[in-house]
């Protein structure tokens, strides 16, 4: 009984720690993976990790995450220590009580405290654009900014409040354990307070800042949801790089940046632990050993010899830390910039190193996730980006409420390199607003080795024939536009009984168990390991998953499908509208064109790259071999094809709303 | 027989509506070994700390050598402490511990900071560890000392400085019996030795006999005493000060005359004067001063209700009308049998009537006042409470 009985323990531990470890385990195998697939081993390799430094977005979001992991965890450390402090100078009444209060935030959910603080410096910023608006109209000696948006310098003021709290609670029981007497002995012997901190105190309570300031650090690197709301648009943290990466789909980089991650985290806590078990060891011996060489040289440095060299290192310290905060928010004010937001893994990123050294101007480029949270981080106020390139109906919303500006067209020679048909689309009809970045379809994908013969229709989605092995595509606008098109109607009808006819076709055939599933992103995966027969999804995923699975086809079928145009536009007051100009010609261009279309296999606007590509494909394959034009039709359909498709148009706000309800009620 | 170090006026020590020190007037001289005693909470903590500059009196004034101290911060007083549980510095070593004070740069007059030599440090330093029996130890952790050790480093770390005065706060709270005996001795000898001026805080009134030149008895944040051991032994000045030094047997009388006091209606010589006549008074009677004869030949008749075997006397307790008295005496009277006393003249001490009048000196219920009188101070509460009112690191 008691032998089974621990058996069974020991089974219970082991499982749980495989379920903890075995995720992090395959993340970490698959970063070493040669493919790009995140299910299926194609041999070792380190090319994701060489690939991963070469990321500029990504080495940039790392020095974010480093810089303001650091100052955060330093200011926060002082800042913390000397509250516990004070703390413990209170009554302890008080103290208990503000200790519970110190509690509060760590316990709170990420998101409230992430929004609370958006708000809060979005408020700030108004009100103290008031007061500069005032100031600068009844002075003119100095100008103060009016306009102040949120950046590093709000995620700074973020990490450190959230990290205070942590530092509190690691100091404050070191300050619990050490005898109040301490204190006073050292003055009553003839110390400042000051001098009784530095000596007394700060020995006392060391681990306990030590073990504070390693939680607080650990805290900022792991952060993600405070600071996607508070790090603004032109800011990004590792967290939030990897996000947006995997918006589409998880990446073998992701998987390296994350492994390295966590190690790095792991490197900390077990520095941590063999310290304090050092210090346990160490203090049950007792015994006397030599002063260390970080010991003695705080012996010298404390001596009144090395006052100035003690000040003047202080003073550098200090210097440096000015130096660095005004570098990081002035970097942006001396060089000319250009903020761009687009999606994850929509750009050969050597064009924007390349961009910047023709041109000298700095490029901030962000990421979004959707169409629709770039709206609401437009909306919200808390963007500052110049260029966006958001889809098709997206561009015609945000035309409606009047958020964009007209382009210039005589600084975007490049413009006349737009082939006709990407022209006067009907989301921008007389062409002031946009510049066409790229586009493709919306197809039926399936597995040629699950499926009998050819699918040419929607019908395949809804058939009892492979029921358990459809894909539901995760987003009501899509989801319900395929079934109009397989009914016959206008993807873009606003006739209620249409929608509802079409909302019951795919309740139907969910009733009848036909899906095993709505997904988005798994798509891949499901696709790839041949987990599912047939989905629907973009042209330009379909390529990446080809590479991993052969036996994929992809199809437009015979009732037409949705095609998308993703176009540049520039933002209303836009702070960098000279720099925009420049970007999107330079984007417009044919070389970008192609670069662009090899990077991230979906269609150029641009007639000539159209032309080129396959001859450029040809050149910059590794053993020559030609694209294969089968698949090339599949990326850039021709015109009759594309004449089947149709684009989607905003929808009104009662179709947008019963599509809502209707997308709710289908339930998972 | 030397001059005045340090006077207390008029101090007056209150946290909101609660009294602490209630007008103290205390002056110490040089080289003097005084003694504040008392019960938990009478105070003397308080003085002590007042002294030593980690607390400022809320009204009076504290002068050194006839200066006013009241806003010079600890570290800039003459005066050196003795913590209560030794508060030594964990992370140094017996060495750097006792090394601590000198190794801080000292104001001269002339606003020039000064360092003792690396020399002067150590020769002084090892004096001072002679001093205290801890040569040797100078490596060693202070964790790995043994508590006698450990108030030896704490004084050490306290006199190595050459205060004028070192101020103890319960320094052997900690230790055991036996221990303590061996410090106090120890104690007295280096306060001889090194010709300071030492104030003692304890309720130990055992202690305070032994050690003090001076006796400064408090309870309720007033000094109900001040005197040498004997005075406050033999004349005690009220019922509380009669109770808390020794053993006493506290007993209402009327002062019939000079020299004759009258208790239980009958009349006993006594060397008191100046009362006035028929006033009522609080008699103490010691319990080694009374004389057990045979039951005829008594003053007071009584039945002893219970005998304790103590080694050099016996403690017998005797119901005399009601009223039970505590003697101490070489002759075994068994339990229940007869007996009278005789007190002599000088065995008597009348005091006026106080506010403690009648709370002492009754031993009915003998065997719990006796273990009241060992019950340790609860320190952790004392410290806390007091932690909770003052603030913990008040510059």
């Amino acid at each position: 009984m008691k032998q089974s009985n621990r058996i069974g323990g020991r089974i219970f531990i082991g499982l749980t720690f495989l379920f903890l470890y075995l995720p992090i385990f395959l993340l970490i195998i698959f970063s070493f993976n040669a493919g790009d697939s995140s299910a299926v081993w194609k041999g070792f390799s380190l090319e994701w990790y060489r690939a991963l430094f070469q990321n500029r977005l990504i080495m940039e979001s790392l020095y974010t995450t480093l810089l303001v992991s650091l100052l955060a965890t330093a200011i926060a450390t002082a800042a913390g220590t000397f509250a516990a402090i004070g703390l413990y100078s209170l009554g302890r009444r008080k103290r208990d009580a503000l200790l519970v209060v110190n509690d509060i935030p760590m316990m709170n959910a990420d998101i409230v405290t992430g929004v609370s603080l958006c708000l809060f410096f979005v408020a700030f910023f108004q009100g103290w654009g008031a007061f500069a608006r005032w100031f600068n109209g009844v002075q003119g000696v100095v100008e103060l900014p009016e306009r102040l948006v949120l950046g590093f310098g709000t995620m700074l003021l973020a990490h450190i409040a959230f990290n205070i709290p942590y530092v509190i609670l690691n100091v404050a029981p070191r300050l619990r354990q050490m005898d109040k007497n301490l204190v006073d002995a050292a003055q009553d012997l003839g110390c400042t307070w000051m001098q009784a901190f530095w000596k007394v105190i700060l020995p006392e309570i060391k681990p306990g800042i030590v073990s504070g300031a390693l939680i607080a650090f650990t805290m900022s690197i792991d952060d993600f949801v405070i600071s996607y709301f508070t790090a603004g648009s032109s800011t990004s943290t590792l967290a939030m790089r990897i996000y947006s990466m995997t918006k589409k789909r998880i990446t073998p980089e992701v998987n390296a940046v994350s492994t390295l991650l966590f190690l790095s985290v792991l490197v900390l806590l077990v520095l941590n632990n063999v310290r304090e078990v050092r210090q346990e060891r160490r203090a049950q011996r007792q015994d006397v050993r030599p002063p260390s060489f970080f010991e003695k040289l705080s012996m010298r440095l404390s001596s009144p010899a090395w006052k100035w060299a003690r000040r003047g290192l202080a003073g550098a310290m200090a210097c440096a830390f000015v130096v660095l905060t005004v570098l990081l928010t002035g970097a942006t004010s001396s060089q000319p910039v250009v903020n761009v937001c687009s999606w994850g893994e929509n750009i050969d990123e050597e064009l924007i190193t390349r961009f910047e050294d023709e041109t000298g101007i700095r490029v901030n480029y962000q990421t979004a996730e959707s169409n629709e949270t770039l709206y609401s981080l437009l909306k919200s106020g808390g963007a500052d980006y110049d260029v966006i390139v958001p889809s098709d109906y997206m561009i015609s919303q945000l035309m409606e409420e009047g958020m964009l500006e007209e382009l210039d067209y005589s600084r975007i020679p490049n413009f006349a390199l737009i082939d006709q048909r990407f022209r006067n689309l009907p989301y921008d009809p007389e062409n002031k607003y946009t510049v066409p970045y790229a586009w493709g379809t919306l197809g039926l994908i399936y597995n040629t080795s699950m499926v009998d013969g050819e699918i040419d229709s929607w019908g395949a989605l809804y058939d009892d024939q492979y029921a358990g092995d459809v894909l539901l595509i995760g987003n009501s606008r899509d989801a319900l536009g395929v079934a109009l098109l397989y009914l016959g109607y206008s993807v873009n009808t606003t006739d209620e009984g249409e929608i509802r006819e079409a909302f019951d076709l795919v309740a139907d055939a969910g009733r009848r168990g036909v899906f095993q599933g709505k997904v988005m992103d798994e798509v891949f995966q499901k696709m790839e390991g041949g987990n599912a027969a047939i989905a629907t999804y973009y042209a330009g995923d379909y390529l990446s998953m080809l590479d991993n699975n052969e036996d994929l086809a992809y199809v437009i079928p015979k009732e037409g499908a949705n095609w998308f145009v993703d176009a540049m536009c520039v933002l209303k007051d836009a702070p960098h509208y000279d720099e925009a100009m420049e970007w999107i010609n330079f984007i417009a261009s044919t070389d970008a064109n192609l670069a662009n279309m090899d990077y991230i296999w979906y269609a150029s606007p641009n007639t000539e790259a159209l032309e080129r590509y396959p001859a450029y494909y040809q050149e910059n394959s590794e053993d020559g071999e030609p694209l294969d034009l089968e698949l090339y039709e599949i990326m850039a359909p021709p015109a009759e094809v594309l004449e089947r498709c149709e684009m989607y148009t905003v929808l009104p706000p009662e179709t947008r709303t019963l599509y809502n309800d209707l997308w709710i009620r289908l339930g998972t | 027989m030397s001059k005045e170090l340090i006077r207390l006026r008029d101090c007056v020590m209150s946290y909101g509506d609660e009294v602490v020190l209630d007008h103290i007037n205390l002056y110490i001289n040089d080289k003097e070994f005084l003694t504040l005693l008392g019960p938990s909470g009478c105070g003397k903590t308080t003085t002590l700390r007042i002294i030593g500059g980690f607390l400022s009196p809320t009204s009076g004034d504290v002068l050194f050598d006839g200066v006013r101290i009241n806003d010079v911060p600890p570290h800039r007083r003459a005066v050196n402490t003795v913590f209560q549980r030794y508060a030594l510095f964990p992370h140094l070593n017996v060495f750097e511990n006792v090394a601590f004070g000198l190794r801080i740069p000292k104001t001269e007059r002339d606003g020039r900071k000064v360092k003792l030599p690396e020399r002067e440090i150590h020769e002084r330093v090892m004096e001072m560890l002679s001093i205290v029996n801890l040569k040797g130890f100078e490596r060693r952790p202070v964790s790995a000392l043994s508590g006698g050790q450990q108030q030896r480093v704490a004084i050490a770390r306290a006199l190595v400085n050459r205060p004028r005065v070192l101020l103890l706060d319960e320094p052997l709270g900690a230790l055991d019996m036996r221990l303590r005996k061996d410090m106090q001795n120890e104690l007295k000898r280096i306060q001889q030795e090194m010709e300071i001026t030492f104030i003692y805080v304890t309720h130990d009134q055992e202690e305070a006999l032994a050690m003090s030149d001076t006796v400064v008895v408090m309870d309720g944040g007033r000094i109900q005493q001040i005197g040498t051991p004997e005075d406050i032994y033999n004349e005690p000045k009220n019922a509380f000060v009669a109770d808390f030094i020794g053993e006493s047997n506290i007993i209402d009388g009327v002062m019939r005359a000079d020299g004759v006091v009258e208790i239980f209606n009958r009349k006993f010589q006594c060397l008191d004067k100046g009362f006035a006549k028929d006033e009522p008074v609080d008699v103490v009677i010691r319990p080694e001063d009374v004389d057990i004869v045979d039951e005829a030949a008594g003053q007071l008749r009584g039945t002893v209700t219970s005998v304790t075997f103590k080694g050099v006397h016996y403690d017998t307790i005797v119901d005399f009308y009601g009223f039970k008295w505590l003697i101490q005496t070489t002759d075994f009277c068994p339990v229940d049998s007869r007996i009278g006393i005789k007190i002599d003249p000088d065995g008597i001490h009348v005091m006026k009537k106080s506010q403690y009048s009648g709370m002492f000196g009754d031993y009915s219920s003998y065997s719990e006042e006796y273990e009241e009188l060992d019950v340790v101070e609860d320190e952790d509460e004392d410290g806390e409470g007091r932690d909770a009112r003052e603030g913990g690191y008040e510059e």
